[in-house]
């Protein structure tokens, strides 16, 4: 888990969280699946690993209490099936970062690669968040 | 799993219901904590009147509907585009429903391009996207 907060100033286009790694064990995914409801297939779903990569992002950013974060959009592309109890390690950027009145934009890039370092899913999500 | 990929095919749609309960279970698998999902008295007092379901929790029933539909061609070669448009709320109804509206062909490779949406019961769009799928032409 990334260790070290950063201020949402000090994120701009470039800025690169501390990779994290993630086991994706098979009470993770039984919690995961129960939360949306779905019976699974024997590998972790798609968007589980996705919401691994969000929780290091946003557990790095100490946003100020009570700060309304909005997930605006979401772009993602699956490349490989992945088993339960599975590593995975989650890379986040900043792509871009756009003012827009009182609201931030705030476009990050993800990809996510498994312990061969075969690329497993990548993405693009973007939060508006309150300046 | 569909048993045959058309153009024009409608996917079988997913209906959700949601709770507070379930926007908890979320946040504890998620990690997402944020009080606008999981604090009513908080969420009371902002704008949006209440709480709201995590977007990726919506997004999921997406992807759990192209799951049903494509199978593994989804977990490994699947993309989407999802734009998230209102909020689905503690009480909603979601209905996901979605269509392969071409399919295409680049060497051994067909891809079928479909469209989708998320509306709760008022019809309501909660979110609209588009997903590819990569499957072999075998597979048709």
């Amino acid at each position: 888990m990334p260790d070290k907060a950063i201020s949402y100033e000090e994120l701009t286009p470039g800025y690169k969280f501390p990779p994290a790694t993630y086991e994706l064990s098979d009470s993770f995914v039984s919690r995961y699946l129960k939360a949306v409801d779905s019976a699974g297939d024997g590998f972790v779903p798609p968007l589980a690993i996705t919401v691994c990569a969000i929780a290091a992002m946003t557990k790095s950013i100490p946003l100020p209490p009570g700060t309304i974060a909005i997930h605006a959009s979401q772009e993602l592309e699956f490349f490989k099936l992945v088993p339960i109890g599975a590593t995975i390690e989650c890379h986040i950027g900043v792509a871009q970062k756009i003012a827009r009145g009182k609201m931030s934009m705030l476009i990050l890039e993800l990809e996510v690669f498994d312990k061969g370092n075969e690329k497993v899913q990548s993405g693009r999500a973007t939060i508006a968040l309150p300046t | 799993m569909l048993t045959e990929i058309q153009e024009g095919k409608a996917l079988n749609p997913v209906v959700k219901y949601i709770t507070q309960e379930k926007i908890n279970l979320y946040a504890e698998a998620s990690g997402d904590f944020n009080p606008i999902h999981v604090d009513e008295s908080f969420a009371a007092k902002t704008p949006l009147g209440g709480t709201i379901a995590h977007g990726m929790l919506n997004l999921a029933y997406v992807s759990e509907m192209m799951t049903s539909a494509f199978g593994r061609s989804w977990l490994s070669g699947g993309k989407l585009r999802a734009k998230f448009k209102e909020s689905a709320r503690p009480g909603d109804t979601l209905t996901i429903n979605g269509k392969i509206d071409c399919i295409e062909q680049k060497d051994d490779v067909s891809y079928a391009n479909c469209s989708f949406e998320c509306r709760n019961q008022k019809g309501e769009t909660i979110i609209t996207g588009e997903a590819i799928v990569k499957f072999s032409s075998g597979r048709k």
